[in-house]
């Protein structure tokens, strides 16, 4: 790991410039499933890292790791300082965690206002009524009258309510309608203002590029890529799905940057990642029915870019990116 | 931060309900039976039972039905207590765990700052309020029922009828928290901690008749605990809440373990 070289080995107390979240060869095997295979990855202080990958990578298996609620098959990280291993120092400096599960089992007969009052009692709730002025779960109500949404902004003030260093969450934004999303991602961009480190998994490629800074990526449980969003924005193009005829589609599909295309009988379909202007102007240039140009599902980028095959083991950091100094 | 058995208040308030309608509904089932006692008042019951197998008036504690000591003896405590109560803790005892984990509620308990056993003893502790609401409700109900027919009962082994059974329930609780720990489906362990505890009463009941097999019998908690003799005589072994406690601890200690090491 070349960027945590300072970090000594095995130490249980996190120095000051400690990295919060420091995992080194995380590996959890199932047996019949290898959930992460050879995992590793830094976040530093106070930035927002995602952690992408299409569904069933693995990503929630790394999170449950990270948390202790997993035992790792090998390999371990360092969570604000605390060995995961170590039951007594992960416990230890749980208090200054937030975490957001990606299913959120609260108990259904409760108020929102009760579990609030029964998480603060064991973590403290010092920003409790300044989060419930962004997130507003209906607190007064019991939890099985909650939506999806309403579960999920209950579940966001009681990570951050306790003003933890590091909050971690799995798929924190799914079941939040677009504006709430928006108002989120506004959130943890104050939130790493402020010093605060978040590391959030995703498998929506759209969301991750908005807001974090660096971004790792899983596949089949290998980080595949560690790399800046900028890049990851550059190569990742845009799926297009044009309704024209077929001379309109040849060129189209003759453009360079274009790949997979895919021709159906009024029409075609393809990833585009060259120039957007040569796209517009090829375009202009027909008769075009309908076009659709939107974010391409993201295991199409993985399979356009890593191939269809499943990762084998390969070095985690091919690319970091120089910008990943978060203060 | 002030985290003062957090936990365990927090899932005992929750218990509040179950342990009140609990307490009711046992509370209600002795009121009919110290009635139906009244009723039945006069009826020569060494007539009515003479016919009845040695082991049958083993089986359902029947020592002597015409005192009301006896009648409550076999008709509540070793009714309701021994076997409703055992199967009914058994049974919360199995969703205590098994239910969190399955709907994960379990991930947001064990992110918070709060060790694994320290976590699991809270809860486990939550079962203690519908536990000591039945007997401590239930207790004073029951002698004002006797009471209110114009007949007696001794405080005293209505106390210790009472005050052994905890011994017991806790084994029972136990069976049910070591499942919840084991599996991760509530139905699952739920089942799993009912059907034990009522095989091990069957157990007790059949082979105690039966020189050949009869050690099996002392598998059995039940065999532990006998309201009757406590409530008509006052007799009761210490050994045996002795045995109790003992196997609730280690029933306690194998549910620890096996949940510092699971994967939730």
């Amino acid at each position: 790991m070349s960027d945590e070289a300072a970090a000594p080995e095995g130490n249980p107390v996190a120095a000051p410039d400690d990295p919060p979240l420091v995992v080194e060869g995380l590996t959890k095997d199932y047996g019949s499933v290898l959930a992460n295979d050879d995992v590793s990855f830094t976040v530093h202080r106070g930035e927002i890292f995602g952690f992408l990958g299409p569904n069933g990578a693995g990503k929630s298996t790394t999170i449950r790791l990270l948390l202790g609620l997993l035992k790792p098959t090998a390999g371990t990280a360092r969570v604000l300082g605390a060995d995961i291993r170590d039951e007594a120092a992960l416990t230890a400096v749980k208090g200054r965690i937030g975490y957001l599960p990606a299913h959120l089992g609260f108990d259904e007969e409760a108020t929102g206002k009760a579990v609030l009052d029964y998480h603060g009692a064991i973590k403290g709730e010092g920003r409790r009524d300044e989060l419930l002025e962004i997130f507003t779960p209906p607190v007064e109500r019991p939890i099985r009258e909650y939506s999806t949404g309403n579960k999920r902004m209950l579940g966001l003030v009681q990570a951050f309510m306790h003003d933890p260093e590091l909050v971690v969450m799995d798929e924190p934004t799914s079941g939040l309608d677009p504006l709430k999303q928006e108002g989120f991602n506004e959130f943890i961009r104050r939130e790493r203002d402020r010093g605060t480190t978040i590391f959030f998994s995703s498998h929506v490629l759209s969301e991750v590029r908005r807001v974090c800074d660096r971004v790792g990526i899983l596949r089949g449980g290998s980080l595949v890529e560690l790399e800046g969003v900028e890049a990851l924005l550059h190569r990742s193009g845009k799926h297009v799905r044009v309704h024209a005829d077929d001379a309109a589609v040849a060129a189209l599909t003759a453009l360079d940057g274009v790949v997979d295309a895919e021709p159906f009988s009024e029409g075609a379909q393809f990833i585009y990642a060259g120039d957007p202007n040569a796209l517009l102007d090829e375009l202009a240039r027909h008769d075009i029915r309908d076009v659709e140009i939107g974010e391409p599902p993201i295991e199409d980028v993985f399979v356009h870019y890593y191939g269809s095959e499943e990762p084998g083991r390969r070095g985690p950091e091919t690319a970091v990116d120089p910008g990943d100094d978060g203060a | 931060m002030t985290t003062v058995l957090e936990t365990a208040r927090y899932e005992g308030r929750r218990r509040l309900r179950g342990a009140a309608i609990l307490t009711a509904g046992v509370s209600a089932y002795s009121g009919f039976i110290v009635w139906y006692f009244s009723v039945l008042e006069g009826i020569d019951y060494e007539d009515v039972f003479e016919d009845l197998p040695p082991a049958m008036l083993e089986a359902f504690g029947i020592e002597s039905l015409s005192t009301v000591e006896g009648f409550l003896g076999a008709q509540v405590f070793n009714f309701v207590w021994l076997l409703g109560l055992g199967l009914y803790f058994a049974y919360i005892g199995g969703g205590a765990v098994a239910g969190d984990v399955e709907s994960e509620r379990m991930d947001l308990l064990l992110a918070f700052p709060v060790s694994r056993a320290r976590l699991l003893a809270e809860k486990f502790a939550a079962l203690l309020v519908p536990m000591i609401a039945v007997n401590a409700v239930g207790g004073p109900i029951i002698y004002l029922f006797v009471l209110a027919i114009g007949e007696s009962v001794s405080v005293a082994n209505l106390f210790f009828a009472h005050l052994l059974s905890i011994p017991y329930l806790l084994v029972c609780a136990g069976i049910g928290f070591a499942f919840s720990v084991a599996v991760d489906r509530a139905s699952i362990a739920e089942r799993a901690a009912v059907g034990t505890v009522f095989v091990l009463y069957l157990v007790e009941s059949v082979v105690g008749g039966a020189d050949a097999y009869d050690w099996i019998q002392y598998l059995s908690p039940t065999q532990y605990y006998e309201p009757t003799p406590i409530l008509i005589e006052g007799t009761y072994e210490i050994i045996d809440t002795a045995i109790l406690l003992v196997a609730f601890a280690g029933l306690f200690i194998l549910s620890q373990a096996l949940f510092e090491r699971r994967d939730i």
